[in-house]
């Protein structure tokens, strides 16, 4: 008799306390008390955009006298989009009834009450504080007490006379579109999966990025203060070893270094932002003196940039995409198997769950800072050659 | 306490078949994470281990001192199971530090929501669930009656164990799961 078909088969769940992202859910909230990227700075513009962050709807803008605004889209008054709204010196006017409101909700102007509104000062817009930092717009969408500083990184500060940084919203690290159409998780956990990298992007997708990564590396993991850490070591047969530190800051940001193995201190980070469950973007800022960097960083598959392949290269030739897209819009977690090669991701799964306990409690989550002295986050992500006579040693470039 | 769901019960999960139980004894399913190992501020001694799967990958962990002796104790009253996600690395990496016997336990490769694997893999046979908090991602333990489910305290892990405790209850739940099949007879 056959046995372990699949008749009757009936699948599993997500983890949804740790996948869902929306107002309510459990890692929802985890996420609202950290700061976002949701926007390029030259995107908040006097045309309204819409954004759609955490599962939420908003409009972004920048007033004349160029301050932005992130404000809840449906107007307080009758509920038009202000994305048809017209922008002005202090803030954006509806078009259905000219409401102004400014980058904070206050109603500045009811044109068609008595005296302008004689109760505007009695209503609000709802909005999200917005900061500009690295050439983003980055929003705060949790309870207001529980705001933390904006964090500045190591790696993206002191810049040299030729460097300068780089922005890019188009999905780097993401191997698809820009905008990726399934649970951020999915590809945020996988930055803890070095044993994909020599099968996807070697065995299948064609040596994607370096022969050295195409080696099954022996790796450490370490919970750090911030997150997850891995340590991958590959031996690379001429009396050198590559020490290719990975990590995942909390809640949301990927610290994987050039794949093309740029030797030291990783000069690009990028955060996973989820727009609702089932899509995300990645914001990736980076150092460099070439400001084409990021742009050519993305790989190929033999060659062929992935939005130029056929649907059959696309089958033949999988990478990132391919592999977490085809997990599921929402993976059902309780399906996985977890084994040797799956410690990293079930670190992230349970540090995560901890942050969900934390918040939870009215606690605070990991790497949250109140104090304008402790913005600072050190990076400790990139490719370290040891055994080389010129090359940089791990010790000295993160020695404090 | 929250009440066990029927749907989960049945919810047909893992395509794994793990090595069954010997079938004479209770089923004893342990966690890993806070359980044998403390992650966070440790509340009893504890040493460094490295540990090591096949080569693979490193990790070193803080092991309290006495969780072998205490395994030991459980496991003369109970057939062990893992349940974690360290899946079948968790005796050959631990067999050192926690003496476990060479012949390795059975395994189930879960991390959270473990309710339905560990019935499925108990079948008829009384069963006890001892894990750590954190694996109830809805924040509250399943009330059952068809088993005994024990959480420990992280800052100890499995020496918050009250064995004498687990053992009378046990042997409670074994009398009461015969009589049941008795009248079910």
């Amino acid at each position: 008799m056959d046995t372990g078909t699949a008749y009757g088969l009936r699948l599993g769940q997500p983890l949804n306390e740790l996948a869902q992202v929306g107002p309510g859910t459990p890692y929802g909230e985890v996420l609202r008390r950290y700061w976002h990227p949701v926007a390029k700075v030259e995107d908040a513009t006097t045309r309204p955009v819409s954004l759609r962050v955490l599962g939420e709807e908003l409009v972004l803008f920048r007033t004349r006298r160029g301050r932005a605004g992130l404000l809840h889209p449906r107007c307080i008054h009758r509920g038009a989009s202000l994305f048809y709204g017209g922008v002005e010196d202090e803030g954006i006017r509806c078009c259905y009834h000219g409401w102004v409101f400014d980058t904070e909700g206050h109603c500045l102007e009811q044109p068609c009450e008595p005296d302008l509104g004689l109760h505007r000062d009695r209503v609000r817009q709802p909005w999200y504080p917005v900061e500009e930092q690295y050439g983003l717009i980055w929003a705060y969408m949790g309870p207001p007490e529980k705001k933390p500083v904006l964090p500045r990184y190591d790696t993206l500060e002191d810049l040299a006379a030729d460097e300068q940084l780089i922005v890019n919203d188009q999905g780097v690290g993401g191997g698809g579109p820009a905008q990726l159409d399934f649970n951020w998780l999915q590809h945020w956990e996988n930055v803890m999966d070095p044993f994909h990298v020599p099968i996807l992007h070697a065995r299948f997708s064609g040596n994607q990025f370096t022969p050295e990564m195409a080696l099954i590396p022996e790796v450490s993991y370490e919970y750090t203060p911030l997150g997850v850490r891995s340590i991958q070591m590959r031996e690379l047969g001429d009396g050198r070893q590559l020490r290719r530190v990975t990590e995942v800051i909390f809640p949301n940001l990927r610290v994987v270094a050039s794949p093309k193995l740029a030797s030291g201190q990783t000069n690009m980070i990028g955060w996973v932002v989820p727009m609702d469950d089932t899509n995300f973007r990645i914001f990736t800022v980076a150092r460099d003196s070439d400001p084409d960097f990021l742009a050519k960083l993305r790989s190929t598959h033999e060659g062929k940039p992935w939005k130029e392949l056929t649907d059959l290269e696309h089958q033949r030739l999988p990478g990132d995409y391919e592999a977490q897209k085809s997990q599921g819009s929402i993976s059902l977690h309780s399906e996985d198997h977890l084994t040797t090669t799956d410690q990293g991701i079930a670190m992230i799964r349970r540090m995560m769950a901890k942050q969900h306990r934390a918040v939870a409690a009215g606690g605070d989550p990991v790497g949250v800072s109140f104090d304008e002295s402790d913005r600072l986050v050190r990076i400790e992500g990139g490719n370290y050659f040891e055994g080389a006579p010129d090359a940089p040693l791990l010790a000295d470039a993160v020695d404090d | 306490m929250r009440r066990c769901s029927p749907t989960r019960w049945t919810t047909d999960v893992a395509k794994y078949t793990a090595r069954p139980p010997r079938g004479d004894r209770p089923v004893l399913v342990l966690g890993i994470s806070d359980v044998v190992v403390i992650e966070g501020e440790p509340a009893v001694p504890v040493s460094m281990h490295h540990l090591s799967a096949w080569g693979r990958w490193v990790r070193d962990v803080a092991i309290p001192d006495a969780a072998a002796q205490r395994l030991h104790e459980l496991a003369e009253h109970f057939d062990i199971v893992w349940a974690s996600e360290w899946g079948h690395n968790a005796h050959t990496a631990f067999r050192e530090p926690l003496e476990l016997p060479e012949e390795p336990w059975p395994f189930l490769p879960v991390q959270f929501d473990k309710l339905a694997h560990i019935r499925r893999y108990a079948g008829g046979l009384p069963w006890v669930w001892v894990d750590d908090p954190l694996v109830d991602l809805s924040g509250e333990p399943p009330e059952c009656e068809d088993g005994i489910v024990v959480r420990v305290d992280p800052a100890e892990g499995i020496l918050s164990l009250d064995v004498d405790d687990l053992l009378t209850k046990t042997r409670e739940l074994v009398e009461r799961r015969a009589k049941e099949d008795g009248e079910n007879a």
